[in-house]
């Protein structure tokens, strides 16, 4: 079975820089890590490969230096990665990236099941795996805590809703996105490491994915940034030297007067 | 000014106890917040008799924070920074003693100082400080809400110690509060002992002149009693004096730049001398290791356990099936192509002690190695955890964990010690920290007062047999209160008796930190 793991690359600490004009996230390398959420996605492939063998390929869309972080995923079990880069793929939004994606993913030709995590960390949209199942046609479970199985035409997986989870089974061709599950996903071994320098990590351009440059980075992005901010907390302290059940009594009449439960 | 001196009540019971998990008492408690609030209560306490045991963040695992009667003097409220200064481009920052260990790492990696009580000196070293590359305190005691304070009265270190040394490499200087209301200033490479005589002026001007011990101190990791050597700085006799000399008010450290590459891993091992070999032969090959550190069988199958039964433990990474134990180490170093070396290096020797570079755990991002540090802290709060459940039963109970180390030499013959020793008395134990310095923490865990007495007998056993191998009966928690016998044990009678004699020439009427390396009664 052919697996293909998405992995974006996100800033490594909570300090999160932005361009002052354009406001898109200054991506600077050497901080940066993989999306905890597309390591789930990893993990996975790599236990569903372990039980159903077949070759895992870790895909991202960046600037060159998200190479390190390709060879970080085949370190934690993937077999060899695609890079997309090109500037012409610079500020993309998620219709554009999940263009460019399934552009590189059709260049594998075949494929089963495409792994990402549900969302990411900085832009947080969740939106990259259904755009991606939507572009290429595939079925799409969201929200996968669990696969329970997987052969060569289905995939059954546990999905949580709002009310609880569910038991979902898709034909394959499909594109789940993953939530983190009950244990952390493994983390990589000197032996992966060693691999993982002489790993195959194939380079795209758009013109090599035949991509149409109306549909990539920003002119292919309909979403503007208008303004980015950090919201103010407006909340304040009151001491209202209330005993223990004329609070609750003061709180339950707030909560109404705001339109809250009765 | 003397800050308020409060009666001991329920509400203030807590500062009648520490980690160690023993309980003292006190009549009285103050929590100044400068060093002439320490100075007037120290003045006026001293006077009247009363006995003074100094605290700090109370993580301390041998009792030395735990009252014996008398006042407690809390230092938990002078946590500021108070200044910082550059010297042939070393960064040096001077803090009180109730700075927290977390916060001034804090402080440091964010560059965010408060900087409203600095002077005009120390204003253009923090703009030097900002502009610099990311600097460092090194010493990191698995405890981080440990104060600066409390880790330079016990001389605590650490898993990077096995690179950086413990606190006393870091401390260039200090402030220390006399019973007199007195301060003793003393700088690093300014006054040294004649031989094993001290002579040390204070502020005030009043001359201690101080006997040093005769013994000689083990060449290993050691945080057992005063520090003594022939023509020492004057600094590393209050370094780990276990607030038995006076009570410290302010303390320099130097620091020194972050690496910029600091990668964990975890590496398995099929059986104990594999992983002794292991670090025999790592520490020969790799000069850029900051840590060794060991996970015993009894640890691996303790944390195998409270992953599976506790919920704050179920994300612990999972244990490869067939691993018996574990060593963790970190490479600290300036750029990848020599951390990659490093990284192999260790896989190579993995394969020479039996052992497959596939059953590790490799961190490469910070991320990753917090999940290596919490599985790392896991251990002895699994020993915590453990020892709370069964003291439910038998109040009675407390941990019984040693501290002592031996010199390289001895590591395999005391890992054998060890094992044979506690499974020949039925015991339940973990063994796991600082390997590289032949330093381990043997844990007991009693199942009743029975297994609790055979653990102390065999502890005491050991003293004996590690002070033979040249070793330290504490290598870095400090004597304090609990380790007080091991201390003749080490140095004989006539070392306590010279440590006793330097103690009276600081504290004449014995009551700094009563019960802290002496027993009282051989201190009358």
């Amino acid at each position: 079975m052919k697996f293909i793991v998405c992995v974006k690359q996100v800033p490594g600490s909570n300090e999160v820089r932005l361009d002052p004009e354009t406001h898109a996230i200054i991506r600077d390398a050497h901080a940066a890590v993989i999306n905890p959420l597309d390591y789930v996605a990893l993990d996975c492939a790599v236990k569903l490969k372990r039980r159903n063998g077949g070759e895992i390929i870790a895909l991202s869309m960046g600037i060159p230096a998200t190479e390190r972080l390709l060879r970080d995923a085949c370190a934690r079990g993937a077999d060899r990665a695609m890079l997309l880069t090109d500037r012409a793929f610079a500020g993309s939004d998620t219709l554009a990236t999940s263009y460019a994606l399934s552009l590189g993913i059709e260049k594998e030709g075949s494929c089963d099941l495409i792994l990402c995590g549900k969302n990411a960390i900085d832009g947080d949209t969740a939106q990259i795996g259904p755009e991606l199942a939507a572009t290429l046609g595939y079925n799409l479970i969201t929200d996968v805590t669990e696969v329970i199985d997987i052969d060569k035409k289905f995939i059954t997986a546990v999905k949580t809703t709002d009310s609880g989870s569910e038991t979902v089974k898709a034909a394959l061709p499909a594109v789940i996105t993953l939530l983190n599950g009950r244990e952390m996903p493994a983390l990589p071994t000197v032996s992966g490491v060693r691999y993982s320098l002489e790993a195959p990590v194939d380079k795209y351009t758009a013109a090599e994915l035949g991509a149409d440059t109306s549909r990539t980075g920003f002119a292919g992005s309909p979403t503007s940034v208008v303004k980015t901010f950090v919201s103010e907390n407006t909340r304040e302290c009151r001491d209202m030297g209330l005993d223990a059940a004329a609070a609750a009594a003061f709180l339950i009449d707030e909560i109404r007067k705001a339109g809250g439960a009765q | 000014m003397k800050s308020e001196i409060r009666p001991i009540d329920e509400s203030l019971s807590e500062f009648l106890r520490d980690e160690s998990r023993s309980t003292g008492s006190a009549d009285t408690i103050s929590f100044p917040t400068s060093e002439e609030e320490i100075r007037e209560t120290v003045k006026s306490e001293y006077s009247q008799g009363h006995r003074i045991t100094v605290q700090g963040g109370r993580t301390g695992l041998a009792a030395a924070a735990v009252p014996n009667g008398g006042h407690v003097l809390n230092l938990s409220r002078m946590n500021k920074i108070l200044g910082m200064r550059q010297e042939n481009g070393v960064f040096y920052v001077t803090v009180e003693p109730g700075t927290v260990l977390s916060e001034l790492k804090k402080a440091l990696s964010s560059k965010k100082i408060p900087t409203a009580a600095f002077d005009a000196q120390s204003m253009e070293a923090y703009r030097a400080f900002c502009a610099s590359p990311l600097q460092q305190f090194p010493p990191d005691p698995t405890e981080s809400s440990a104060t600066i304070g409390g880790m330079t009265a016990c001389n605590a270190s650490g898993a990077r110690s096995y690179h950086y040394g413990a606190t006393r490499n870091w401390v260039e200087g200090l402030r220390l509060v006399l019973s007199d209301g007195d301060v003793l200033l003393l700088k690093r490479g300014q006054t040294f002992a004649d031989g094993k005589k001290l002579t040390l002026t204070s502020v005030g001007g009043r001359t201690i002149t101080v006997d040093l011990p005769s013994h000689t101190m083990p060449k290993t990791k050691n945080a057992s009693g005063y520090f003594t050597a022939d023509n020492m700085d004057a600094v590393d006799l209050i370094i780990g004096s276990d607030g038995t000399l006076g009570v410290l008010s302010a303390i320099e450290l130097r620091l020194c730049p972050e690496p910029e590459i600091m990668w964990g891993l975890t590496c398995f091992f099929g059986s104990e001398d594999s992983a002794a070999r292991f670090v025999d032969l790592t520490r020969r090959a790799i000069g850029n290791l900051a840590s060794l550190e060991y996970f015993d069988c009894g640890a691996l199958t303790l944390l195998r356990r409270q992953k599976e039964q506790t919920t704050a433990f179920a994300r612990l990474e999972k244990i490869p099936e067939d691993a018996d134990c574990a060593v963790y180490t970190e490479i600290h170093c300036q750029n990848e192509d020599e951390a990659y070396r490093s990284l192999f290096t260790v896989g190579d020797i993995m394969r020479q002690c039996g052992a497959d570079e596939s059953k590790t755990w490799v961190a490469r991002t910070a991320q990753d190695r917090d999940r290596l540090y919490f599985f790392r802290h896991a251990t002895p709060e699994s020993v915590n955890m453990t020892i709370d459940k069964r003291k439910k039963e038998t109040p009675g109970l407390t941990k019984l964990g040693s501290d002592m180390s031996v010199p390289d030499e001895a590591l395999v013959r005391v890992l054998h010690m060890y094992n044979e020793d506690l499974q020949a008395a039925g015991l339940e134990y973990v063994k796991f920290g600082h390997i590289g310095n032949n330093h381990l923490h043997v844990n007991i865990l009693p199942r009743n007062m029975e297994d609790y007495k055979a653990g102390k007998a065999i502890f005491k056993k050991w003293a004996e047999e590690i002070t033979k191998m040249g070793g330290a009966v504490s290598a870095e928690h400090g004597v304090g209160k609990l380790k007080a016998a091991f201390l003749e044990v080490m140095y004989g009678h006539e070392g306590i008796a010279a440590m006793a004699r330097i103690k009276r020439s600081f504290d004449p009427a014995g009551l700094f930190g009563t019960g802290n390396l002496f027993n009282p009664a051989d201190f009358e």
